[in-house]
């Protein structure tokens, strides 16, 4: 799955741990989920898409 | 709320270590050692119990065993979603690996190749430190999957 998510927390001009305290994940999630190495479970991607203020799919697209 | 639990929280030499942490996982393990090892004397000083006094006192390091998998199972809960999955995949990998290892151990020893010192398979201390091995091998492998 492809996401926007570093573009995103680089607009706001936060650090992977401001983004992961934010969300209650870790640093680790964040870069996992930027390198696309894992995709989140859907309530976190909801998390992430309220804190940005966004729909779901306007972050996250399926690169199918 | 309390914050999500991380792995290096347990791990000693890490830098975000928590006392408080490694003591609530923790805790019901060293119970255990200490009940196991009175256990252990009491069934050697005293011979003439009853098979069914035995028994129980066998089995009382089972009580805090059955607790320390609780507060694991609760420490589990808490990790991140990504540590989750990651120590999912690692006791996956451990006890997959150590069901196939003494798995292939009996098998040569059923067919006459007999592996010295594993003549009798592996130990039941074998296969704790076994799984423990494999634990490790295999968080390190999804760590560097999800790095």
């Amino acid at each position: 799955m492809k996401n926007h998510l570093r573009e995103l927390r680089t607009f706001n001009q936060w650090s992977q741990g401001d983004l992961a305290d934010k969300l209650d994940v870790s640093r680790q999630t964040i870069n996992a989920i930027e390198t696309e190495k894992y995709d989140p479970s859907l309530p976190l991607a909801f998390k992430i898409a309220r804190l940005f203020k966004k729909p779901v799919e306007e972050i996250f697209r399926s690169d199918r | 709320m309390d914050k999500m639990n991380t792995m290096e929280s347990v791990q000693p030499c890490s830098g975000s270590y928590s006392y408080k942490r490694d003591l609530l996982l923790n805790v019901w393990l060293m119970v255990a050692a200490v009940v196991y090892v009175i256990s252990l004397f009491l069934l050697k000083h005293h011979p003439d119990w009853t098979p069914l006094t035995r028994g129980l006192v066998t089995l009382s390091p089972l009580i805090p065993g059955l607790l320390y998998v609780r507060s694991c199972l609760r420490f589990v809960r808490g990790l991140d979603e990504l540590q989750r999955r990651i120590q999912l995949e690692a006791w996956l990998f451990a006890s997959l690996g150590s069901l196939i290892v003494a798995t292939v151990v009996n098998v040569l020893n059923a067919s006459g190749v007999g592996l010295a010192g594993l003549d009798h398979g592996l130990s039941l201390w074998g296969t704790y430190i076994l799984t423990f091995a494999l634990w490790l091998v295999g968080t390190a492998v999804a760590n560097c999957r999800y790095k």
